[in-house]
């Protein structure tokens, strides 16, 4: 049995009757991770997304070993202030990823959904609301969330701050891209500043604030240059990658670690060889854990991911000198935010960007969003010219794979693009 | 004229009315959803899905939506690429009630009063504003709450019906109370759209809105004598409520799920029985029968099967049998109850009173009085070992959960979904799929090498697992307990909800299977009591409640 079974298996049995030792061992485990990744990272990676699974896990680690330091979050939220105020992210989404990944999901969601939460509730919000629940997840300093994008976070991170007894922050983001809007969330994120304040008794400097949204804005225009950089190259890829750089792009916008991040990106397009193969641009999160997309796009010379629709957030064109409404604007104008053309219109743009083939538009089982989406997003795609597979899974819990169809749909879809002939170079 | 359908209490329907619209709530339930489909996702809320189907075939013209829900936003962006409408808008409330979201939702009334009204060439009618303001009288008599997601008309029709007490619908749209105080009596556009915005902000809170802790009001009322609460498939907001409610609340709740059709009214039927049955006496008043030969019998008409019981004036079991159900309900029992009489050596006569229960028991003439297999099941498992206080039933179509009180009584029930998962039916289309039958299936899996994890509980999905399982020569005794345990898991999931306790009997046909019922006591971490008549449990409970209708004195 691999030695990933046995650990997740090991941490599922401890989470019942000792969870601070199973916390314990989900911690060595992934500190031992980390220290693979350190000293024997995957060769077939660019050096760039090396040091980004050392970010990733440098990041999921922190909450574990200082969670007094940390604050639970959803994954939009803008973190600058929170950096601002000395605490690290300590994000729903990716911990149940990692959690995924760590083959302990399994006895997380059973535990949600004993406790009454409904079965068809995103597995993200589930896995990490069963961990909380099995005493798993250790107390954070507060909970910040947004409304953005997703019903699961008004009802997630309500019911976890009541669990845990710490303050909670919600930024309510309307649909429709106004200035008054912009206005509206700007005077929440000054009462974020206030309660951030309070909860740490740092205070946040303004100037600090404005260069830090000044990186996040590079940060942007430097990963929008090499999104068109790597049209005309091939770049290994494996699954999480792009799905870690989904996360990071949000998480840790604003940090120097992530801007450091672009940089090599940036380095490493200019030494990556033609193009090879087709193009795959992905839209909502990737199901890493399934066999049968490693097979056909992980590390393949015939077909790649190029993108992840998660790590681009919105045109970076607010000005940090007015931090708040800088931040404001990415939430209002966030490409995820309103209707749903917005969102369909910022992925046909983004793949034709990254030279894209095809496009695979995953409906993640509980998001409604983009379920809801999909026979619009096929017909607007394909108008374009991007041909695009509505691929239904789970980004997160394995039962509701179907692997074989999954094997079959994406083959198929990858033939259909092989017979369209040539490759579209941008 | 056009009607405008609405479907969330945020619409700002006096101000519609003021300028002109014919206001209703969209709340119907539709056959099917061919047409929702073909546009939309499967798995989308079946509400979602209704209101799709309703406009794609052509009932609705005019719709005014909120941004209720991650579903209710795509319906937006799907009806406006559909062009079916000729008058579509969503509102975009806000989730907060405080002063920036009011001026927010005047925006918001502003720029809707200004559509509607170049659209229907109407102007604001102040008048007709003030008279559409219409205070909700409430009646002040013990009544039942149904709470949680919207339901359905043909749905709430169906449980006021159904229960001992009148039933006032608390779900989402319905709990509007706007209204209750009317408009100043002076006051321009403005000043009236500013007030205005604040009463639609008043309202108890709906889940989406980010502080709602208001809502605790709707299951605290001292009149309410008990709470079904509704959730849809696929809406997700109201399970965090019911994790809630299920811990506070002081009266009996029932909870059940529908999708918006009333395909699974069947099974809903029988918890809506059972529930009325726990929370009102009515159905114990039976007739009174007078004793003639001292022979009662009981019959329950299951999916599979259908036993009968035959009790003498003693309560001791004359005999027991189990027939297969066959086509028809009302066949089967009739010759269920035969062959029981040709067994005693009686005749139908003998018989002083009959109770029927099971699925099929509204469809048998024969009966004095029909009892769901929920309560029969109960009185018959505390006849067989009265320190009973958790009856676990797996049966071929539903697996139920029922918790005892010291006298027998229901405290508290649960029923599996509508889909086979962790039902007989389950472990028979695996046995089908194993090529194996469900007789060697139960001796198998005791002895495993491998613990072999099945991770889906959709049956569908479960026989493509086990289909590549037995492809990687996999040992069936590792895969037959990968089986037991996915349906243990599941039932173990059913007990705890139920808040399950020692001692716990198992029921049904299912309890016949000696290598799931060892996984199922390994789940638990505790023994389970299987009598030699557990199959005959809920016809014995039958039989014991046609005992209660015959004076014996």
């Amino acid at each position: 049995m691999p030695i990933v079974d046995t650990f997740g298996q090991f941490v599922e049995k401890w989470c019942d009757t000792a969870p601070q030792r199973a916390r314990w061992l989900l911690k060595t485990g992934w500190e031992a991770q980390n220290l693979k990744f350190r000293f024997l990272p995957d060769r077939r990676l660019i050096p760039a997304d090396r040091y980004l699974a050392r970010l990733m896990m440098d990041t999921m680690l922190r909450p574990l070993q200082h969670p007094e330091q940390c604050a639970i979050i959803s994954v939009f939220t803008p973190c600058e202030l929170l950096q601002e105020a000395g605490l690290s992210p300590y994000n729903a989404e990716a911990f149940s990823c990692y959690l995924s990944a760590s083959r302990a999901e399994r006895g997380l969601l059973q535990q949600a959904e004993n406790a009454g939460v409904s079965e068809t509730l995103c597995s993200y919000h589930k896995t990490f609301l069963g961990a909380a629940q099995k005493g798993l997840l250790p107390k954070p300093r507060c909970i910040v969330y947004t409304s953005l994008m997703c019903d699961a976070n008004l009802l997630t991170f309500r019911t976890l701050a009541q669990m845990y007894g710490v303050p909670l922050f919600a930024i309510d983001v309307p649909l429709r891209q106004t200035e008054d809007n912009v206005k509206y969330v700007a005077g929440q994120l000054r009462e974020l500043a206030a309660f951030l304040e309070e909860v740490t008794g740092r205070k946040i400097d303004a100037q600090s604030l404005r260069t830090r949204v000044g990186v996040s804005r590079r940060t942007l225009e430097k990963f929008q240059r090499f999104q068109r950089l790597r049209a005309g190259r091939y770049i290994p890829e494996d699954l999480v990658s792009p799905l870690y750089c989904g996360m990071t792009n949000n998480i840790l916008l604003g940090t120097p670690q992530e801007e450091k991040y672009v940089d090599m990106l940036l380095r490493d397009v200019q030494s990556a060889p033609p193009k090879r193969g087709k193009h795959i641009y992905w839209m909502h999160t990737i199901p890493f854990w399934s066999g049968a997309v490693n097979d056909a796009l992980s590390f393949s010379e015939k077909a790649q991911i190029v993108g992840c629709e998660l790590s681009q957030a919105c045109p970076p064109d607010f000005d940090p000198e007015e931090p708040y409404e800088a931040m404001a604007h990415r939430l209002v104008y966030h490409f995820l935010n309103g209707s749903v053309n917005r969102r369909i219109e910022a992925g046909i743009r983004h793949a034709k960007e990254a030279g894209a083939d095809g496009v695979v538009w995953f409906d993640h089982w509980g998001c409604k969003h983009t379920m809801g989406a999909a026979q619009l997003a096929k017909k607007q795609f394909e108008a374009q010219g991007l041909p695009l597979l509505i691929l239904d899974g789970d980004g997160c819990d394995r039962s509701h794979g179907g692997e074989g169809q999954t094997a079959t749909r994406l083959g198929a879809f990858l033939e259909m693009l092989d017979q369209a002939g040539g490759t579209r170079d941008e | 004229m056009n009607k405008l359908y609405y479907v969330c209490k945020y619409t700002p329907v006096e101000l519609l009315t003021a300028l002109g619209a014919d206001c209703a709530n969209l709340n119907g339930m539709p056959q099917g959803f061919d047409r929702a489909d073909q546009i939309a996702h499967p798995n989308l809320c079946g509400f979602g899905k209704a209101v799709l189907e309703q406009v794609m075939a052509g009932e609705v013209k005019e719709l005014v939506l909120v941004n209720c829900c991650d579903t209710i936003r795509s319906v937006y962006d799907i009806l406006a690429d559909s062009g079916k409408l000729d008058f579509l808008y969503l509102m975009d409330m806000l989730r907060s009630d405080g002063t920036c979201s009011r001026e927010r939702t005047v925006e918001q009334l502003r720029d809707l009063a200004a559509a509607y009204g170049v659209y229907r060439g109407a102007a604001f009618d102040i008048q007709a504003f003030r008279r559409a303001f219409q205070p909700v009288e409430r009646g002040m008599e013990p009544y039942i709450s149904v709470l949680g997601a919207r339901m359905g008309k043909q749905l709430y029709d169906m449980v006021s019906k159904a229960m001992p007490y009148p039933v006032e619908n608390d779900t989402c749209v319905h709990n509007r109370s706007v209204g209750e105080a009317p408009p100043p009596e002076d006051g321009d556009f403005d000043s009236l759209m500013d007030w205005y915005a604040g009463e639609l902000l008043r309202q108890l809170p709906c889940m989406r809105m980010m502080d709602n802790t208001g809502r605790k009001q709707l299951y605290r009322h001292p009149n309410l004598k008990g709470i079904i609460y509704h959730t849809v498939k696929f809406c997700d907001f109201y399970s965090f409520e019911y994790m809630q409610v299920k811990q506070e609340a002081a009266v009996p709740l029932l909870k059940i799920e529908s999708d918006y059709t009333l395909q699974s009214s069947g099974q809903l039927l029988t918890r809506l029985d059972a529930f009325a049955e726990r929370i009102g006496s009515h159905w114990q008043e039976g007739m009174e029968k007078k004793m003639g030969k001292g022979y009662f019998a009981g019959i329950d008409s299951g999916s599979t099967s259908t036993d009968v019981v035959i009790l003498d004036r003693d309560g001791r079991i004359v005999t027991g049998v189990i027939l297969p159900t066959g086509a028809g309900a009302a066949a089967g029992a009739e010759r269920a109850l035969e062959e029981a009489l040709s067994h005693a050596g009686l005749k139908r006569e003998d018989i002083d009173a009959m109770v029927t229960t099971g699925y099929g028991r509204t469809a048998i003439d024969q009966g004095d009085k029909s009892i769901t297999e929920i309560t029969c099941h109960a009185r018959g498992a505390y006849y067989l070992d009265p320190a009973v206080r958790t009856v676990i039933d797996i049966g071929g179509q539903d697996s139920k959960v029922i918790r005892l009180d010291e006298n027998g009584g229901v405290v508290n029930f649960v029923m599996n979904d509508k889909c086979a998962a962790g039902t007989g039916r389950f472990l028979e289309m695996m046995a089908r799929t194993m090529e194996t039958s469900l007789d060697q299936m139960s001796h198998m899996g005791l002895k495993y090498h491998e613990d072999i994890t099945i991770s889906s509980m959709c049956t569908v999905f479960a026989e493509s697992e086990v289909v590549s399982l037995i492809a990687q020569n996999k040992a069936p005794d590792d895969i037959v307990h990968g089986l037991n345990k996915a349906v243990a898991s599941k039932t173990a999931a059913l007990v705890k909800r139920v808040g399950g306790e020692e001692r716990y009997m198992m029921t049904g046909g299912v309890s016949k299977n000696e290598s799931l019922v060892k996984t199922l006591e390994e789940k638990l971490g505790a023994a389970l009591v299987v009598d030699e008549n557990a199959q005959l449990c809920g016809a014995l409970g039958a039989a014991l409640f046609a005992m209660d209708m015959v004076d014996r004195s």
